[in-house]
């Protein structure tokens, strides 16, 4: 069977309005279309635009008010800065002195019994004092707007010390032995003290010899026969002190001050602990 | 003009009004909502900061006490002024009781009694950091006598080992604060002499063991120079605070309610 149009041969040509428009219609669908998604589009980044705007404010107004609180307490800050100032200057100073009665009771200790010292100068040689502490300012906003006068105490973090820092003590110990060997025996002796870098014989004399000790035979107890010496002893450099950190206090809400120690930082006191436990 | 050529040129007008509202319209909005995103970050870390400001503002409010009595405490170490009566007691309180005679003291080391060598003074610092007072001191007594005024003059300020390194080894230099029961000195030279050498027989004769003559209970004279140190001028002990709160803080409940009394002291004042 033959299958037969029956819709008359001048309407087939035209089909539906598609044909009929010459594709406008697709293209205002297309138009239409993509319109939608521009006006979805445009909607949603309106709508984040406006809960962003809105979510700014309300943080900077939220940031504006801690900042307020912030800053009305500010002077609580800057003299909580001035008191770990002093306490780490302080500590500081505590940190850089040498150990004159540990060094004192080594030198007892090594002596041999038959040595009898005239006198022992013992002294810290620098030749400039150093500063300790620096670099240790408050943040300057920390306290720009405090006004207090805690906030210009704060600067006060440096403090000179009288022994710095790579300062050389040196111990001059003039005497007298009953013999030359245990003048010997003596400067090997003065050797074993922890932290002595050197010794040096400066003279040992009899009586009647040229010693330039300073000390004559017969003084000090000494006998005429007894080799008068002098012997500079000369210890290690001063280490740099301990640099304080903070470190909380569980339980209590405050803080403990104790100090953050580098290898170079093992302070005289540490040193000369460790050299009284050694000799002990 | 074809079908064909129509539906092409409509095709093109079309997406070009779509481009254009796209790039006029939706595009600016998109920018603006990303744009928005960034400041939304950075008002929150500015936010954050300033929390953190307060928090730590909030802390040290609460701190304020312990942290009143601890500079207060080390007044004692190093004092607004001179104190030299003060200084001067100490000394004798700790010298009568190693059974020490103490000579004399005077301001500077202008005596050049540290012996050959002596470190210099440390010249007057600026206002800016402590202030050093030059002081001689002699003291008359016994070798060991002496040796332990030394150690309690050092403790007068001294640094408390944080636990676990309370000098066990060489480098154990942790120390957890600051002991305060007197003024803090730095001793620069000692000279230790026999008093009256060229007449007397006695002898510094430090024994070990203990087991040695009697040299080390001769009388000795001990010529010790060492720095104390003030706060600048500037500053007073202080700094203009107040039991109740920091110069320039409004008077607040809350720093004394949060603080706990049992709060531990950073510097500890043996009277």
């Amino acid at each position: 069977m033959k299958a037969v149009n029956l819709i008359p041969s001048e309407q087939r040509s035209e089909g539906g309005l598609a044909t009929r428009s010459g594709g406008a219609a697709y293209a205002v669908l297309v138009l239409i279309g993509g319109a939608a998604v521009m006006a979805a589009l445009y909607g949603s980044a309106s709508h984040t635009v406006e809960s962003r705007r809105g979510e700014v404010a309300a943080i900077e107004a939220h940031t504006r008010e801690v900042q307020q609180q912030a800053s009305r307490l500010s002077p609580y800050t800057s003299f909580i800065q001035l008191r770990e100032q002093r306490v780490q200057a302080v500590a500081e100073l505590v940190g850089s002195r040498f150990d004159w009665p540990a060094a004192m009771g080594e030198l007892s200790r090594v002596l041999p019994s038959d040595v009898a010292l005239t006198s022992v100068n013992g002294a810290i040689a620098t030749s400039a004092t150093s500063t300790l502490g620096s670099g240790k300012a408050p943040a300057s906003g920390a306290s720009a707007s405090s006004g207090s006068s805690a906030a210009s105490g704060a600067s006060a973090a440096a403090v000179s010390s009288a022994t710095p820092p790579g300062a050389v003590p040196t111990f001059t110990i003039a005497g007298c032995a009953t013999s030359q060997s245990v003048v010997a025996a003596t400067l090997v002796r003065l050797r074993l003290i922890a932290g002595v870098k050197s010794v040096e014989l400066q003279s040992s004399a009899k009586s009647g010899s040229s010693g330039g000790g300073g000390a004559s035979a017969g003084a000090g107890g000494c006998s005429a026969s007894d080799p008068v010496f002098t012997a500079q002893v000369a210890f290690e450099p001063l280490p740099a002190a301990p640099t304080l950190v903070e470190t909380p206090t569980s339980g209590s809400g405050g803080t403990k001050t104790s100090a953050g120690g580098t290898d170079a930082s093992a302070g005289s006191t540490a040193s000369a602990s460790a050299t009284t436990g050694a000799a002990r | 003009m074809t079908g064909r050529d129509r539906l092409v040129i409509m095709g093109i007008v079309v997406l070009a009004v779509l481009a254009g509202a796209w790039i006029a319209v939706v595009s600016p909005e998109r920018k603006q909502a990303a744009s928005l995103e960034g400041q939304v970050a950075s008002a929150q870390q500015a936010l954050a900061g300033a929390e953190s400001q307060a928090a730590d503002a909030r802390s040290a409010q609460a701190r304020y006490v312990e942290a009143y009595k601890s500079i207060v405490s080390l007044g004692k170490a190093v004092p607004p002024q001179d104190e030299v009566p003060s200084l001067i007691y100490e000394l004798d309180q700790a010298s009568n009781q190693r059974s020490i005679e103490f000579n004399s003291i005077s301001s500077g080391n202008s005596a050049g009694a540290g012996g050959g060598g002596a470190a210099a003074a440390a010249p007057a610092s600026a206002a800016s950091v402590f202030t050093s007072m030059p002081f001689t001191f002699v003291f008359k007594g016994s070798f060991f006598g002496l040796a332990h005024l030394l150690s309690q003059i050092d403790g007068f300020a001294d640094a408390t080992p944080a636990p676990g390194s309370a000098g066990s080894t060489a480098t154990a230099s942790d120390i957890s604060g600051v002991d305060v029961s007197g003024r803090l000195l730095t001793i620069q030279s000692v000279d230790l002499t026999v008093e009256g050498a060229a007449s007397s027989p006695a002898r510094l004769h430090a024994p070990v063991g203990g087991t040695g003559t009697s040299g080390s209970q001769s009388e000795l004279k001990a010529t010790i120079t060492a720095t104390a140190y003030v706060l600048p001028a500037s500053q007073g002990l202080t700094a203009g605070a107040t039991p109740t709160g920091p110069a320039g803080a409004t008077a607040s409940p809350s720093a004394t309610a949060s603080s706990s009394p049992a709060a531990p002291a950073v510097i500890r004042v043996t009277p």
